[in-house]
């Protein structure tokens, strides 16, 4: 990993057509940008190599819902025969490492390595080339773990643990591929995290201080921090799995002693890892979601410090409440009980600060204007951002209940599927929808269908809140995890039902959602967007659409984490008498 | 705070005295702020990330070993004879080789590129015999990965540490070539420290391995 990082370096030696002596620092005189990123292919442009991401986390959204409404159609009406209880836990099995490995992460990791240059004034990545290896890196184990359940059953679970896919009865090249695949898709997530990082801490464009970073990209910040510890802890616990299948290790098998390991290390290693990892894919989406808000209340954020402070807070937390998910608890319970409620309290802070600043935008004696508020409220990011709120809600109560019950029953039934659905898919791909429709106009210069929007967000967020609904109803009827078919005796015919509806629903939305992204963006047919269309607050929207390929010409003066607010201040009060008329926008 | 609303049709905020600061797309550029080159240090810093990546990986390698461990009656098993000889003889070539790497930076830092070129070469030897000693370590331990967990977590720990090792060899070898053509100098070279910090972090590995191999684990 370190020759890629040092042969990356090599692109800042000294070629023929460069002057040997070059202003480095970033705080020097003005200098030409254009030179070094546009001799470069286009192959290592951030906004294209993001935009690939994003292409193929959509690709994977699509499999993971086809795959889900297989599953739901199987469970709408009791004893249907339409899968097999094998097949069934195969579905199960791909849904989930689909979902979390190969939409989620890729979703955030395309947007943050697209939208943060932007927003921090860089020209590009930090190391662009690595950036290229890792989307390639990621599609070769997105296709390794794609091809997983063709080579042989994968019918494990996807934390891998029911059965733990040792050697012993589960042979077959499919889990191979699964565990391999998924090695290399956390090995690429972890460069492109090193990538993203190192860009925010050396490449912010002057003035730009790591305070005055905007929401979303230090929302990526934290995100990358928590993956750059977590994913790594995947990559060894896969890799020791490999190791138990091929060469009869046997450390995750038979019984304790020396000649033979202990079953009940995986779930623990692979929650420590998981975890962290699931709450750092909603990260990005508050931080998004706090963007949002903030550019459509025509105002800062409430506390920008207390926002970037919460979001540290979810990923340092994020990091105590692992054994909440694992069923044979470790001594501790009430340690980790605590854990996975302290991490719900930053959210919850999140939100307050969210619903202060529409208070404020709202309120004509700090400066608001109701009715301009209430027309920003028709803006589809707004009402995506907004859509967010009663799925956060939802999953964070179902996960005081999940937390409280941890280790125990809520965590072996659909109370847990519930919660994880409401936290980590429903949230997170709301906050992940909502960054496409305000960050999509910017990164593709075409803006989505406003229509087609607002049907989308009614489909996605009502069947997402059916869904969840019906899945915490199921959790309390006490219908286990995997189960695959179920009697008309056991009382869970409408809860099922519901869930199946929901799901349907939600998935017809994410489709028309694809289906829009293509007729917007890839034919070409949406509005153009212009440069900054929803009169953002940041960076980003003070070069055109799409951003010319060294993102910005020249930057205006940044001394606050809103320099596009302060111009438009600036600009309606002109003849100040004040030296300084920019107020510092709750930063400095 | 008393941010005054802006209509939403406004699309690129126009300054309104020559002034203030110009924005895209046709403004002049204005002194300063343009987004620079990444300042110094990057490579070094992307390298500690990965670093710091990877150490959690062997961090999963180590949890399994000791929670292995803690639980097995004997351990390592009874007819597990493993020598302290050979890693005694590696934790002495890595602690030489942290010298002579760090050697290879402060000669480069004075423009010694002669001193630079010797120490790394230096450094790739004290490599090369530590990747023999620790294959000499494989051959003769007598057991094999699928005899018992400690077979297994034993070369899983050494053969960790050999990849970042062989890893390292490479990254030095191209860092020396590097030298001998003139690219580092006093105020350039990064790559230079970058890989100096991932052989020493192949070296911490290293220590890390035989810590918990041998220092917590009774031999004999």
């Amino acid at each position: 990993m370190a020759m890629t990082d040092t042969e990356v370096e090599q692109g800042d030696q000294p070629g023929p057509q460069r002057p040997p002596e070059r202003n480095r620092g970033g705080t020097g005189p003005s200098q030409p940008v254009a030179d070094l990123p546009d001799a470069w292919p286009k192959g290592t442009d951030h906004k294209y190599i993001g935009s690939l991401f994003v292409a193929a986390a959509l690709l994977f959204l699509v499999v993971g819902v086809v795959l889900s409404l297989v599953m739901r159609a199987q469970l709408a009406t009791p004893e249907a025969t339409i899968v097999g209880d094998r097949t069934y836990r195969q579905l199960f099995t791909m849904h989930g490492v689909v979902s979390v490995f190969l939409f989620l992460l890729p979703v955030w990791l395309g947007l943050g390595s697209a939208i943060v240059p932007l927003q921090i004034g860089a020209a590009r990545l930090a190391f662009p080339r690595l950036h290229a290896m890792a989307f390639w890196l990621f599609l070769a184990g997105a296709a390794m773990v794609t091809a997983a359940p063709i080579a042989s059953d994968v019918f494990h679970g996807w934390a891998l643990s029911d059965p733990i896919p040792v050697k012993l009865g589960l042979p077959g090249q499919g889990p191979d591929l699964l565990l391999l695949g998924l090695v290399l898709v956390c090995m690429a997530a972890v460069l492109v995290v090193v990538n993203i990082l190192v860009t925010i801490l050396q490449l912010r464009a002057p003035g730009m201080t790591l305070r005055r970073v905007p929401v979303f990209s230090w929302s990526m910040m934290v995100s990358g921090a928590v993956l750059l510890l977590a994913l790594p802890v995947l990559i060894g616990a896969f890799g020791m799995l490999f190791v138990d299948r091929h060469y009869g290790a046997s450390l995750f098998s038979g019984f304790t002693g020396s000649r033979g390991g202990n079953p009940l290390i995986w779930p623990r290693l692979f929650w420590f890892g998981a975890y962290p990892v699931l709450w750092a894919l909603l990260i990005p989406a508050l931080g998004a979601v706090s963007e949002i808000i903030a550019t459509f209340a025509r105002r800062p954020l409430f506390s920008r410090d207390r926002a970037s402070a919460a979001l540290v807070g979810i990923g340092v937390l994020s990091f105590a409440g692992w054994g909440s998910e694992v069923s044979t608890l470790p001594r501790a319970r009430l340690l980790f009980i605590l854990g996975a409620l302290a991490v719900l309290a930053p959210v919850a802070l999140l939100i307050l600060n969210w619903l202060a600043t529409l208070r404020s935008a709202g309120s004509a004696g700090k400066g608001g204007d109701r009715d301009a508020l209430r027309g920003s409220f028709r803006a589809t990011p707004m009402l995506w951002a907004l859509g967010m709120l009663p799925v956060l809600a939802l999953g964070l109560a179902a996960s005081v209940v999940s937390a409280l019950d941890a280790g125990r029953n809520a965590h072996a039934n659909y109370w847990q599927v519930g919660q994880q659905h409401a936290l980590f898919f429903g949230a997170a791909t709301i906050g992940a929808v909502a960054a496409l429709s305000f960050w999509g106009p910017k990164l593709w210069g075409r803006r989505l269908s406003d229509a087609l929007g607002k049907l989308e967000i009614l489909a996605v967020v009502g069947g997402t809140l059916l869904t969840v609904l019906g899945m915490l109803l199921l959790g309390v009827q006490d219908m286990l995890v995997h189960t695959s078919t179920f009697d008309s005796g056991d009382d869970w015919d409408i809860g099922n039902l519901v869930v199946s509806a929901g799901a349907a629903i939600v998935g017809l939305g994410l489709i028309v959602l694809v289906l829009d992204l293509l007729g917007s963006v890839v034919t070409g047919r949406g509005r153009p967007a212009g440069a900054d269309p929803w009169s953002g607050q940041t960076l980003e929207w003070a070069t055109p659409s799409p951003p010319p390929r060294h993102n910005f010409d020249a930057l205006p003066e940044i001394r606050s984490g809103t320099p596009l607010l302060d111009l438009r201040v600036g600009q309606s009060r002109p003849a100040q008498p004040e030296p300084d008329p920019v107020p510092d926008g709750g930063t400095a | 705070m008393s941010i005054v609303a802006v209509s939403a049709t406004d699309n690129l905020p126009v300054p309104a005295s020559g002034d203030a600061p110009v924005v895209l797309p046709t403004g002049e550029p204005l002194p300063g702020p343009v987004p620079g080159r990444p300042r110094r240090g990057t490579s070094t810093i992307g390298t500690l990330l990965l670093v710091t990546a990877d150490a959690m990986v062997l961090g999963a390698v180590v949890a399994v070993y000791i929670a292995i461990k803690e639980g097995a009656v004997t351990w390592p098993p009874s007819d597990v004879q493993v020598g302290t000889y050979i890693p005694t003889m590696i934790t002495i070539t890595a602690v030489m080789s942290a010298f002579s790497v760090q050697w290879g930076i402060f000669a480069a830092r004075r423009n010694d590129g002669r001193n630079a070129v010797m120490a790394l070469i230096l450094t790739l030897f004290l490599g090369l015999a530590m990747a023999n000693l620790e294959w000499l370590s494989f051959v003769r331990s007598g057991f094999g990965f699928n005899d018992h967990t400690y077979g297994t977590l034993y070369n899983v720990l050494i053969g960790y540490h050999l990849l970042h090792l062989l890893a390292a060899i490479v990254v030095v070898l191209v860092l020396a070539f590097r030298t001998m053509a003139g690219h580092f100098s006093t105020d350039r070279h990064d790559a230079l420290r970058a890989g100096a910090v991932y052989w020493q972090y192949t070296n911490i590995v290293w220590f890390v391995v035989v810590t918990v191999l041998f220092l917590l684990s009774r031999h004999g």
